[in-house]
């Protein structure tokens, strides 16, 4: 590091986009390093890669459900004569499930505490509990399912339903999906440690949850509360 | 990877990380916990707007879509560490390109289908039209 | 036992499809046992199947979309052939096998010709252009092309087993919804293209994040190639819609398995909100596409010019401003839907203005080759061809922008070559350049030069004989998809372009003839330095074909056309830079990860589309037990010793002394 080089050469070019090094005031020492990953810095390191590349894949991830929703935003009245969302909707349960994912939320941002403290006890723990909410989240949501295909309002009764039943619907098969990969998560840092691709992997994990979560929140402020004022 | 060395690079941070080098575990998780009581302090918010009359009937959807956006917001930035640091703006950038991408799904969507609803001739008249 | 698969599956009545698929099956068969029999079976397993390279899967990526070309050409000289006979008269193909054509046509072009060229060059050259070693996930790229190669397969398994969609290719409801396509033609269409639009998808992350976060030191944003440039933009564009197109099947999906009501006629369905969301991905799509074509162009004109590209910010700004804007002015698909004056006039004038992108890059293009000094090879035909090809039909596509004028125009026969028009000049001559400028590259020797001119002719004059006619017949009034018709004044102009899909025969002939002959003669055409065109990108600064690492040292760039500012010092100074210190390089380790997932999703794919429940749940099974196997994996990278490197390196610098002793320059 050089404390007293300029932050990037400006020489006679003045568009130049990205920079080439950062100003860092660390444990090791102030001035002036290469930043990777930016400009001309070279290429970043895995974890940054790793991290990136995933949160590219949230973002389709997300556009995906935008189209889900944008189809049931259209389709929010065509109730084809069946039930509306007035007269489905079970209010302690939804609260419930938002309750139960925001409370899992919590409990996997404290797994990556732990995980940053090396700490093999909590993390396991953390990402139980975590685990185990969102489990519950799914219970709940399964319950009301078939509560409605009971009812004779499932799916197929109108497209109302069909987009109801779709949007929330991937959004659990999400959590399913994620509740394997917990699985498989929590047995391989038992296994293995906290090795360097272990470690990357969990941040995707964690990146992933807090994202379900984001898009519960559009979810059931959407679906739900604004499809309960119809 | 030739570039690969695990050595931590104290600017190079992807989304998701904090700059755990210089935060203890109590900034950790006090991190977490205030972002987790701003949420639930939003999302019962969420739902007292809609069981109450505090805010005017019309106005609902949109107070409420005010407040899921806040939450999203607080989950950004307290559970995804997606911050306005200078390390971030590649992933700030990715982000705002999805949500222009989405506001342009979900928004063209439902300007194109609700022109096309409105003008289609209604089902009564269409099935005298067969008769 | 085996849901709705039976033996009347395969055409036993139908001539046409039985014969066409008894030989494909042969033909296969006949190359899998010549592959055994001769022993390459290893060879291919461990240096190609398994690959996690980007320069082997490019390759891969490439012959694919070609041999799928092929397939997608014989179905168009199909549909030219019916034409030319069906006036007044039955022609040769019943409607019900008709149909199926057009829409495998279009299915297959778009998607496994078009799409599997186009990754498979940025594949090819990305990381090259970025002086790196490969892409950021490698195996993730493995999977993305065997993922792809499945997707083709399901389509032409279909030839043999079943039918295809017969809705066209996009498959609007409510034809394909299940009262009215009962069969499993819009079912071999669905998870052909849900489970290879996972693959796309993967690919739009790992060259985002690659362009975004891996390159050379010094080469900043605005040092990389256009190339670059435009891949990034069709990369982010493959992020944004293709989740879209998942989405929207996924829906249709849902209504033909599980009687959801999307887009059904009844109980409450829009079939207006899949046309809606299908050309909200559809549009992106074909930028997907042309993007990365004009950045090959921005290439092949700035080395065949001999001059950088002209005004490198604005095309880099044309790009991006093309990128975002494509996302703004899908309705133009559909026009007469019905949306309203408001609605149509805003799209109608927003693809508009994405032309002006188009028109800042024609006019750079131009002014690159303006007091160049030009060599025309078969790849500068191919953009000069475009040039001319490309402007006409954007010219049709502004006229179709128009919205009463679309209303004329919608589902005519203009609107068909209006984009073939776009499509050929634009993505198809595009992959012949970029194919023959890299093959070198690719394989250390060069294609024939006189076939490729021969090819590039024939395929200029053939497009024009078969298209510019269409354009006639489409203001006559002559629609699209027609498997017969009566109107007498379309006759002549429907011939004619019979005759040029002739032309075009002779011209997918000279390509096979060109690669044929070129292995043959590859001694004569070897490339020795691996730098046969004078190229100004970092790719050529490496051998031909590069060592699995690229590059021994990354490069430290200083400018824009690093490689040219090397060469010129080189030359300059009469001698190369000083031998780097060579250091053991860490590379990705080979994974069948990729194959094996595709395998699985082939048999999911495959018993989905029959409704073979049990088999559905064994392919899920297998994929979750791939994965974790693969996530157990420790050993995922092996290190290459110093002296390897150094000695692939010394072989190239030797090569390229050798040819700088050669061509020393005299002084001014």
């Amino acid at each position: 590091m050089s404390a007293t080089d300029p932050p990037f050469e400006r020489a006679g070019d003045a568009y130049r986009v990205g920079r080439s090094r950062d100003w860092v005031s660390t444990s090791g020492g102030r001035g002036y390093v290469l930043a990777t990953g930016h400009g001309e810095g070279g290429p970043a390191s895995k974890r940054v890669i790793v991290g990136y590349g995933f949160w590219i894949f949230l973002l389709s991830d997300i556009v995906m459900f935008s189209a889900f929703f944008a189809a049931h935003a259209v389709l929010q009245t065509a109730t084809a004569g069946g039930p509306s969302g007035r007269e489905l909707f079970n209010w302690w349960s939804i609260v419930a499930q938002t309750a139960l994912l925001l409370v899992s939320s919590f409990t996997c941002g404290l797994s990556a505490v732990a995980t940053e403290a090396r700490n093999q006890l909590w993390t396991q723990v953390a990402l139980l509990v975590t685990g185990l909410f969102g489990l519950a989240f799914l219970v709940l949501e399964g319950r009301d399912f078939a509560a409605m295909v009971m009812q004779g309002a499932g799916p197929d009764r109108s497209a109302f339903l069909s987009s109801l039943f779709a949007v929330v619907g991937l959004h659990g098969l999400h959590v399913s999906a994620g509740l394997l990969w917990l699985g498989t998560m929590m047995a391989q840092v038992f296994v293995k440690g906290f090795r360097p691709d272990i470690l990357r992997r969990l941040v995707c994990f964690n990146l992933f949850w807090h994202a379900l979560d984001i898009i519960w929140v559009a979810l059931f402020t959407v679906v739900y509360l604004i499809g309960l004022g119809r | 990877m030739s570039h690969e060395t695990e050595t931590r690079d104290p600017s190079d941070l992807g989304p998701g990380f904090m700059d755990a080098g210089e935060m203890t575990v109590r900034e950790g998780i006090a991190r977490y916990v205030i972002g987790f009581v701003l949420a639930s302090l939003l999302t019962a918010a969420s739902f007292y707007v809609l069981t109450t009359s505090l805010i005017w009937g019309p106005g609902i959807p949109v107070a409420l879509i005010v407040l899921a956006i806040a939450q999203m917001g607080v989950h950004l930035v307290f559970f995804l560490h997606i911050t306005t640091a200078p390390d971030n703006t590649n992933n700030v950038l990715a982000l705002a390109f999805g949500v222009l991408t989405v506001a342009l799904v979900i928004g063209g969507s439902l300007w194109i289908m609700d022109h096309l609803n409105e003008r289609m001739m209604p089902m009564h008249q269409m099935m005298q039209m067969q008769r | 036992m085996f849901g709705k698969l039976t033996w009347d599956a395969i055409p036993w009545s139908q001539p046409i499809p039985l014969v066409a698929g008894s030989v494909v099956v042969l033909i296969v068969l006949a190359v899998l046992a010549w592959v055994v029999l001769k022993g390459y079976l290893p060879y291919l397993w461990h240096e190609w199947i398994t690959s996690v390279d980007h320069k082997r899967i490019g390759v891969m990526y490439t012959l694919l979309g070609a041999l799928m070309l092929l397939r997608g050409f014989i179905d168009a000289i199909m549909m030219r052939s019916q034409q030319a006979v069906a006036f007044r008269a039955a022609g040769y193909l019943p409607p019900e096998h008709y149909d199926q054509i057009f829409s495998a046509h279009g299915t297959i072009m778009i998607f496994f010709a078009a799409m599997p060229i186009v990754i498979g060059l940025m594949n090819f050259a990305v990381p090259l252009q970025l002086g790196v070693r490969d892409v950021a996930f490698p195996t993730l790229n493995s999977t993305s092309f065997w993922l792809t190669a499945t997707g083709a397969l399901l389509v032409n398994i279909s030839l043999v087993i079943g039918e295809f969609a017969r809705t066209g290719w996009l498959v609007y409801p409510p034809l394909s919804e299940l009262p009215y396509s009962p069969g499993v033609g819009v079912d071999y269409y669905l998870w052909a293209l849900l489970i290879s639009g996972v693959g796309t998808l993967m690919t739009g992350i790992n060259f985002v994040t690659t362009i975004l976060k891996i390159r050379a030191p010094g080469m900043s944003y605005l040092r990389m190639t256009i190339f670059c440039w435009t891949a990034l933009a069709a990369n982010l564009l493959i992020v944004a819609a293709f989740p879209i197109l998942t989405a929207t099947l996924g829906m249709l999906a849902l209504d033909r398995y599980l009687g959801f009501h999307f887009f059904t006629n009844d109980a409450g369905g829009n079939m207006m909100m899949f046309i809606n969301l299908i050309w909200t991905w559809g549009h992106p799509e074909v930028y997907i596409l042309v993007l990365p074509a004009f950045g090959i162009f921005s290439e092949v004109i700035s080395t065949f010019s001999g001059k950088p590209l002209f005004n490198y910010r604005s095309m880099v700004a044309a790009t991006m401003f093309i990128c975002i804007v494509s996302y703004m002015v899908w309705l133009h698909h559909f026009f007469t839907m019905g949306a309203g004056p408001s609605v149509n006039a805003f799209f109608g004038i927003s693809t508009s203005i994405i032309a002006v992108g188009t028109g800042v890059k024609i006019y750079n293009w131009l002014f690159t080759m303006y007091g160049g000094r030009i060599r025309f090879t078969t790849p500068m035909l191919w953009s000069m061809g475009f040039l001319v090809t490309f402007t006409i039909g954007g010219m049709t596509g502004v006229l179709l922008a128009v919205p009463p004028a679309d209303f004329m125009l919608h589902n005519s026969l203009f609107l068909v070559a209006h984009f073939h028009n776009v499509i050929i000049a634009g993505v198809l001559f595009a992959g012949f350049a970029g194919i023959t400028y890299w093959f070198p590259k690719a394989f250390g020797f060069k294609l024939d030069e006189g076939w490729g001119k021969g090819a590039f002719w024939l395929s200029l004059t053939g497009f024009y004989v078969v298209f510019m006619p269409l354009y006639v017949a489409g203001l006559l009034g002559m629609t699209r998809r027609l498997q017969s018709y009566e109107v007498a004044a379309w006759r002549p102009w429907v011939l004619i372009a019979g005759v040029g899909i002739v032309i075009m025969m002779a011209a997918a002939a000279c390509q096979v003839i060109q690669v044929v002959v070129s292995i043959r003669r590859r001694d004569e055409l070897r490339d020795e330095t691996g730098d046969p065109w004078d190229g100004r990108s970092l790719e050529w600064a490496t051998a031909s074909p590069p060592p699995p690492f690229n590059f021994a040292v990354l490069p430290n760039v200083e400018g824009a056309e690093p490689y040219w500012g090397i060469k010129r010092r080189a030359i300059e100074t009469q001698q190369l830079s000083a031998e780097p210190r060579y250091a053991p390089i860490e590379m990705p380790r080979n994974s069948p990860t990729g194959f094996i997932t595709a395998f699985f999703s082939t048999i999911t794919g495959f018993a989905l589309i029959w409704h073979i429940w049990w088999m559905v749940a064994l392919g899920i099974v297998a994929a979750y037990g791939v994965f974790v196997w693969f996530a157990w994996h420790d050993a995922v990278e092996y290190s290459i010793p110093a002296e390897e490197v150094a000695r692939y390196d010394r072989e190239r610098r030797r090569a390229r002394e050798q040819w700088l002793a050669q061509h020393a320059e005299q002084p001014a």
